[in-house]
């Protein structure tokens, strides 16, 4: 689903990809670029674990806090899930 | 059918700020970040000055349904995460049932499902103390019924038993809690479990795959439980989980598309995960809330993960 679909403030959400998408590559030591329309388990191997901390580290980057309860990680499917649900669920931390 | 007659719940009241294990344990900043801010575990609870011996002691003084009726019980089970909390031959166990006037009862240990090992220790008093009366003169009269005692919580020793793999921090407490096979009071209608040695792994090799199929499987013994009861989730008044962390029964909500509100997770920021006791706590927290009312049925669920995994859950009757 785009930024545009979901009414999501599109340079916000692209702020979080780029974001995002740098830190996976740091924490899973790819040195081939992350893309958002990679599949986060199946692709990246993103475990439970990780996928926190990469919510912690753009936390931090962004400042921002990430309103995880509401976050159905099943749904959460690609890269690009994931920014859009963190564009959508964070508040200036 | 199985019952709890009485609960009775040891915390320190020492409490650790997580930051200071930091250095002990060896967690990185973004380690203790991530405890804090989505496992939601702030502290836990130590009692330096207290052996293992005295936490569980502690915890039987409270039960007050105890006393005086020592005579009664036939089993005192020892439920564990750890499979080990001692040097040979110190056995806690023992040393406990002594001073506790339990000396006559036939006194072990139940293990190896790690944490869901209280669950399982409820389920084996249960059918013990049913099968002796069925063998023998023992009714149903509330004043010589049997009892087995069960006790949980242990020392945060080691490095093993403080932390786990950036899942949860462990906090010491303990637990007491007489069991009957006939009473009326929380009445347990149904228990399942599941016991997957097939996540056991010497190198970590399966903990993804743990992880991917942890909510999974524990919603599924928590609807099997409920279908051997003949409740659905939504007849559940409270689930009593076990302190794992906040973020794992969140999802589990969303999972389960069950209130959060319902589920107890007062004690996780405060106490920790403590071992087996979490349950027991978790009940006790329940009750001082005035959450469980006559008739109201619960569902208590834990995992024990470690050498494999185990989901159980338990449904009861208030």
């Amino acid at each position: 689903m785009t930024a545009q679909e979901t009414g999501l403030d599109g340079d916000f959400r692209q702020q979080v990809l780029d974001t995002m998408t740098t830190v996976l590559a740091r924490l899973l030591d790819r040195t081939e670029p992350v893309t958002e329309d990679m599949r986060l388990m199946e692709e990246l191997g993103l475990s439970s674990t990780f996928g926190l901390e990469l919510l912690l580290q753009v936390e931090d980057q962004l400042m921002i806090l990430i309103d995880v309860e509401q976050m159905d990680a099943d749904q959460m499917k690609t890269v690009g899930d994931l920014a859009t649900f963190v564009a959508g669920h964070s508040q200036p931390g | 059918m199985t019952a709890l007659e009485a609960v009775s719940v040891y915390l320190p009241s020492v409490r650790v700020p997580i930051e200071s294990l930091a250095g002990p344990l060896g967690l990185t900043d973004m380690q203790v970040k991530l405890f804090r801010r989505f496992h939601g575990l702030r502290e836990v609870g130590r009692d330096p000055d207290a052996s293992l011996e005295a936490l569980l002691l502690k915890a039987a003084a409270g039960l007050d349904a105890l006393h005086g009726q020592e005579h009664r019980v036939r089993y005192v089970l020892y439920a564990r995460t750890m499979p080990v909390v001692g040097p040979y031959p110190v056995n806690p166990l023992h040393e406990v049932c002594h001073p506790l006037a339990l000396g006559h009862a036939l006194a072990f240990t139940v293990t190896h499902q790690s944490c869901a090992s209280g669950l399982l220790a409820i389920d084996i008093a249960g059918r013990l103390l049913a099968a002796d009366a069925a063998d023998g003169p023992d009714g149903p009269d509330g004043k010589t019924e049997p009892l087995a005692l069960i006790l949980s919580g242990e020392k945060a020793f080691t490095r093993e038993a403080q932390v786990f793999a950036d899942t949860t921090v462990f906090g010491e407490g303990a637990s007491a809690c007489l069991v009957s096979a006939f009473g009326a009071r929380d009445r347990m209608l149904s228990y399942a479990s599941s016991v997957r040695g097939d996540f056991d792994s010497d190198t970590g090799a399966n903990d993804a795959r743990l992880q991917r199929e942890y909510r999974p499987s524990l919603a599924g013994v928590m609807r099997q439980a409920l279908d051997e009861a003949g409740l659905t989730l939504d007849d559940i008044r409270v689930v009593l989980p076990h302190n794992v962390n906040l973020v794992t029964w969140q999802r589990m909500c969303l999972l389960l598309k069950f209130p959060r509100d319902r589920v107890v997770l007062d004690n996780i920021p405060t106490s920790g995960h403590v071992f087996c006791a979490d349950v027991f706590a978790n009940y006790q927290t329940a009750c001082e809330r005035g959450l469980l009312q006559p008739g109201d049925r619960y569902l208590a669920a834990a995992v024990g993960a470690g050498g494999g995994a185990t989901f159980a859950a338990m449904v009861f009757e208030h």
